[in-house]
């Protein structure tokens, strides 16, 4: 196949500030920051989204699962490891902590050790390879979802109107 | 099944059993996956389909609010299929394979998008119909086995019901309007009623994936049960409204609670699904079109992907 959908991105949601990066599912991009951009129109239309990360899906261990190793450190050195769980055999993978580890191995052991109990399903990632809105960002990539009130099917009062039928109906002031 | 490891598939079933999702990576029977990846693909690439026969309609949009809205819907549809095909990579599939099925005619997608939107009243009839239909199905799916299809679809019908709501809102208002827009709308109605009930699929007993899919937790109801409670649920709105729906045999069982509907044209079902629908030909070429006209942008991308990677 000589025309590719480049590569995919794993993709958290921050829904509100203080909460942490929930998995809303992958996108197509040829770099992070149009990553970034690709999950801004996938996953943020509605205006529940005050941030994004975005995680190359090759950069990401999972256990009991298992995947390839993320790439190397140039040195096994220690470095900041992202910690993600899922809680329970219905919850979505979330943002749990950093851990410091010299390999995806090292880091799932740490975060199993220190990071949450009930966790059926772990992921792990080197966190440089973690791109993320800022919140510089944040007015200009999510704001415009918040002016588009019609988007919510609050916005139309279908059921009022049906009511209002069914009742002229009833009482014989339908037209005819 | 011979072949599949038989302590497996026991743990498997109990798994399902105590109502636990099956994440990517678990195991599963080879059939499952097959499964899956066949009905995830086919419900994406109809989101992607799905935006043709409404988005001829927005440069025609007879207000901005409703241009507004309609954008905002068929932009909906794309994310929707964006969704699925993630759905559908967590078992395997690629991105590549599933575009080129699509594109070359060897994909499935929903038959109801080989139909004209022959009219603004038939955006309205769609977000009606076709949503309210969507809905009924995406529901049960949410409640699948496979996690990410379940949780896909519980994002898509939180978005689904603002499509389902802003299609009656317009078929309210014509249905209240002129002469002239009553008459817009029925006929909308009378072109969109059978496909719809078309949509959920051949009948139980010629729907051989059934048992299977119910067995797993794939589906958790069949085609003939979501068609009923679509009937159930629209023929009063249509009543409430004053439309008439184009089946003779139409009526009302007080017994079983249902309302009982007129044979269904199946020959123009299986050649809808099998190609020759009023505009199969027309979706695939436009997807086609499309998929060529990005070309550049998708070199463009990876050319300067390579130029970061160079520079790195």
């Amino acid at each position: 196949m000589t025309d590719t959908q480049l590569r995919r991105y794993e993709i958290f949601v921050i829904e509100r500030p203080g909460r942490p990066p929930v998995h809303a599912g992958s996108v197509h991009a040829s770099d992070g920051e149009l990553a970034l951009q690709n999950a801004r129109d996938v996953f943020a239309r509605r205006p529940d989204c005050h941030g994004l990360w975005a995680l190359p899906a090759e950069a990401i261990t999972s256990h009991p699962a298992g995947s390839a190793e993320p790439p190397a450190s140039v040195a096994p050195e220690q470095e900041p490891y992202l910690v993600f769980g899922k809680p329970g055999h219905k919850g979505v993978q979330t943002f749990l902590g950093t851990v410091q580890a010299a390999s995806a191995a090292e880091a799932l052991d740490a975060g199993r050790n220190t990071l949450g109990g009930g966790i059926v399903d772990w992921w792990v990632a080197p966190e440089r390879c973690r791109l993320a809105t800022q919140p510089e960002d944040a007015a200009p990539m999510f704001d415009p979802s918040k002016d588009k009130p019609f988007r919510d099917q609050a916005f139309y009062p279908v059921e009022t109107m049906m009511r209002k039928l069914r009742r002229d109906r009833e009482s014989g002031r339908a037209k005819p | 099944m011979q072949t599949e490891d038989g302590a497996n598939l026991a743990e498997f079933e109990a798994r399902l059993a105590r109502g636990e999702k099956i994440e990517p990576g678990d195991w599963m029977p080879a059939e499952y996956r097959r499964q899956l990846i066949r009905m995830i693909s086919q419900h994406a690439h109809s989101e992607i389909v799905g935006m043709l026969p409404e988005g001829g309609w927005i440069t025609r949009a007879p207000s901005l609010r409703r241009k507004l809205v309609l954008l905002a819907k068929v932009q909906d549809e794309g994310g929707h299929g964006q969704y699925l095909y993630h759905a559908a990579e967590t078992l395997g599939a690629t991105r590549e394979e599933m575009i080129e099925a699509l594109l070359s005619g060897r994909a499935k997608y929903s038959s109801i998008f080989n139909y004209p939107a022959a009219a603004w009243a038939d955006v309205g009839v769609i977000g009606w119909f076709v949503d309210s239909a969507a809905i009924l199905n995406q529901t049960m799916l949410a409640r699948s086995s496979y996690g990410p299809y379940s949780r896909a679809m519980v994002r898509i019908c939180a978005e689904e019901n603002f499509h389902r709501k802003q299609g009656m809102e317009i078929v309210l208002r014509l249905s209240q309007g002129t002469a002239a827009q009553r008459e817009m709308v029925q006929g909308a109605v009378n072109r969109w009623w059978w496909p719809t009930l078309m949509m959920f699929g051949p009948r139980d007993s010629d729907s051989p994936n059934t048992p299977t899919l119910v067995r797993w937790g794939i589906k958790t109801r069949t085609n003939d049960e979501l068609r009923q409670e679509f009937v159930d649920q629209t023929v009063p709105e249509a009543l409430a409204m004053e439309l008439s729906l184009p089946d003779p045999s139409l009526h009302f069982e007080a017994e079983a609670g249902h309302w009982r509907f007129g044979e269904i044209n199946w020959d123009e079902f299986w050649n809808v699904v099998q190609g020759r629908g009023p505009c199969n030909e027309e979706r695939l070429q436009a997807r086609r079109k499309a998929h060529q006209d990005g070309a550049w942008v998708r070199e463009a991308l990876a050319a300067f992907s390579r130029r970061q990677d160079r520079a790195a």
